[in-house]
């Protein structure tokens, strides 16, 4: 079972007493939906590292790209600044990854940071809970002639926390889910 | 119990689980720098409130170290730009003693501070790119909070409202009533500046106008340029905080501003300056 299932299930498993009405959350429980957010951040951390890598097939970029977009609200953006400019140019998520995976490099290296910054949850008008995680990405694409450029990147990630309803055994449960939304990407000078 | 454990365990495994092999040493030492950043407004609030320990662990009511006044007289003069501006650390002094009174402690709070976002954004106005700044503030409404518009400064709008306020200026003469108001055809005709038509205290409202042009689709927005904060948040003080990004310990979301403000006419003409409505 995927531990996004797991994760989901748990809280479901928690919550489903007492969620019924409430508007707000302690920490505890809080900490358990950024979990659940942490865990999809993880996934399109994995989708990106994957189809940016040359070594992945037309075919499997485009599947993992669907199960990326799978993780977002409809609508969701890219917003990309760099060093040299500081206008925002967006994209659709889709081409974004659309982009990436047509990088001119010859071998493309991603990796992580082990930082990330969790801001609080804030609801907005219609209830659902809004939150951004900062994540930061280092990325390095190689030429053939060897010509190499690097650059890290802090993603800006919205997350959105809705009450939703699932059927168990004839009961109606209330569960949070988690649905990633715009990403403000800025090109760091670390 | 359990969920904490999980979500624990989460954070620890986020690096690896992402599949990726060893960071480098560079990428090592960068990380301590990309800590030490306040990489969000959030993340300043925590700061400068004492709701965020020296490692970066997030703190909670009933906490010992919680909006611990040792913990943020440590913490918040990091929160200042210490490489491109000068503050005066006679200036700076003063403030932590207002902000970290024993009896009275000044924290941030997200929703009632008095607190607003100048973005500066392009857009083009007829087909002609131009640039103009947008000044947000949160608002409660309906289950939460949403962002709004409260106002706006367009030096293209601006321009367009150059009153002249001298004695040669042009008006409509006092017996235009008995004429039916002909004197309008000469006023506002071939005019470029009717606004002297107006009476001596009229002011713009260039929201208005803003959102008229939006709306009539000569106005479209391109892209946000660059976004600062102001907060009159502590009594008798004012400060900005803008994003520096920069390598180095002190980067991210810091003071950039400090101003003491003795009275309230003053702080009445800062917001102006800051609203551009001089």
């Amino acid at each position: 079972m995927k531990k996004t299932t797991v994760i989901a299930f748990l809280i479901l498993l928690g919550w489903s007493s007492s969620l019924h009405a409430q508007t707000n959350f302690d920490p505890g429980r809080k900490q358990a939906i950024v979990s659940l957010a942490l865990e999809k951040v993880k996934d399109l951390s994995k989708y990106i590292s994957i189809i940016g890598n040359k070594d992945t097939q037309f075919s499997e970029a485009q599947r993992v790209m669907d199960r990326a977009e799978e993780l977002f609200a409809a609508d969701s953006e890219m917003g990309v600044s760099s060093l040299s400019s500081e206008e925002v140019t967006y994209y659709k998520v889709r081409e974004y990854f659309e982009r990436l995976m047509a990088l001119n490099y010859d071998r493309v290296e991603i990796k992580w940071y082990d930082i990330h910054y969790v801001s609080d949850l804030e609801q907005q008008p219609d209830g659902t809970y809004v939150g951004v995680i900062t994540i930061y990405q280092r990325f390095e694409g190689t030429s053939k002639d060897g010509m190499s450029y690097r650059d890290t990147t802090k993603k800006d990630i919205t997350i959105y926390v809705k009450k939703k309803e699932t059927q168990i055994a004839g009961r109606i449960i209330e569960f949070w889910d988690v649905l990633l939304g715009d990403i403000r990407v800025t090109e760091t000078s670390a | 119990m359990n969920k904490l454990l999980i979500s624990l365990s989460f954070l620890a495994v986020f690096h690896s689980s992402v599949g990726q092999s060893r960071l480098t040493d560079d990428m090592k030492a960068t990380e301590a720098q990309l800590s030490a950043s306040n990489k969000q407004i959030n993340q300043f609030f925590r700061r400068f409130n004492g709701e965020e320990d020296g490692k970066g662990k997030r703190l909670f009511p009933g906490d010992k170290k919680y909006q611990d006044i040792s913990l943020r007289k440590k913490y918040i003069p990091n929160l200042f730009d210490q490489k491109t501006n000068s503050f005066s650390s006679d200036e700076i002094k003063k403030f932590l003693k207002k902000v970290l009174d024993k009896e009275r402690p000044s924290l941030l709070d997200f929703h009632n501070d008095d607190w607003f976002a100048e973005v500066n954004a392009d857009f083009l106005l007829n087909g002609k790119k131009t640039s103009g700044l947008l000044y947000l503030k949160l608002q409660k409404q309906g289950l939460g909070y949403e962002w709004i518009i409260e106002d706006v400064a367009f030096d293209v709008f601006q321009n367009q409202f150059d009153k002249d306020t001298s004695e040669s200026k042009r008006f409509m003469h006092p017996m235009s009533h008995e004429l039916g108001f002909m004197t309008l055809k000469k006023a506002l005709q071939d005019e470029d500046h009717t606004e002297q038509f107006t009476a001596r205290n009229y002011q713009p409202d260039f929201l208005t106008l803003f959102l008229y042009e939006l709306n009539q689709g000569n106005l479209t927005f391109q892209a946000v340029k660059n976004v600062k904060f102001h907060f009159f948040s502590v009594d008798g003080w004012y400060f900005s905080i803008a994003n520096f990004n920069r390598p180095g310990y002190n980067s991210g979301w810091l003071i950039s501003n400090l101003v003491a403000i003795p009275s309230e006419t003053m702080e009445k003409q800062l917001k102006d300056y800051i609203y551009n409505r001089n």
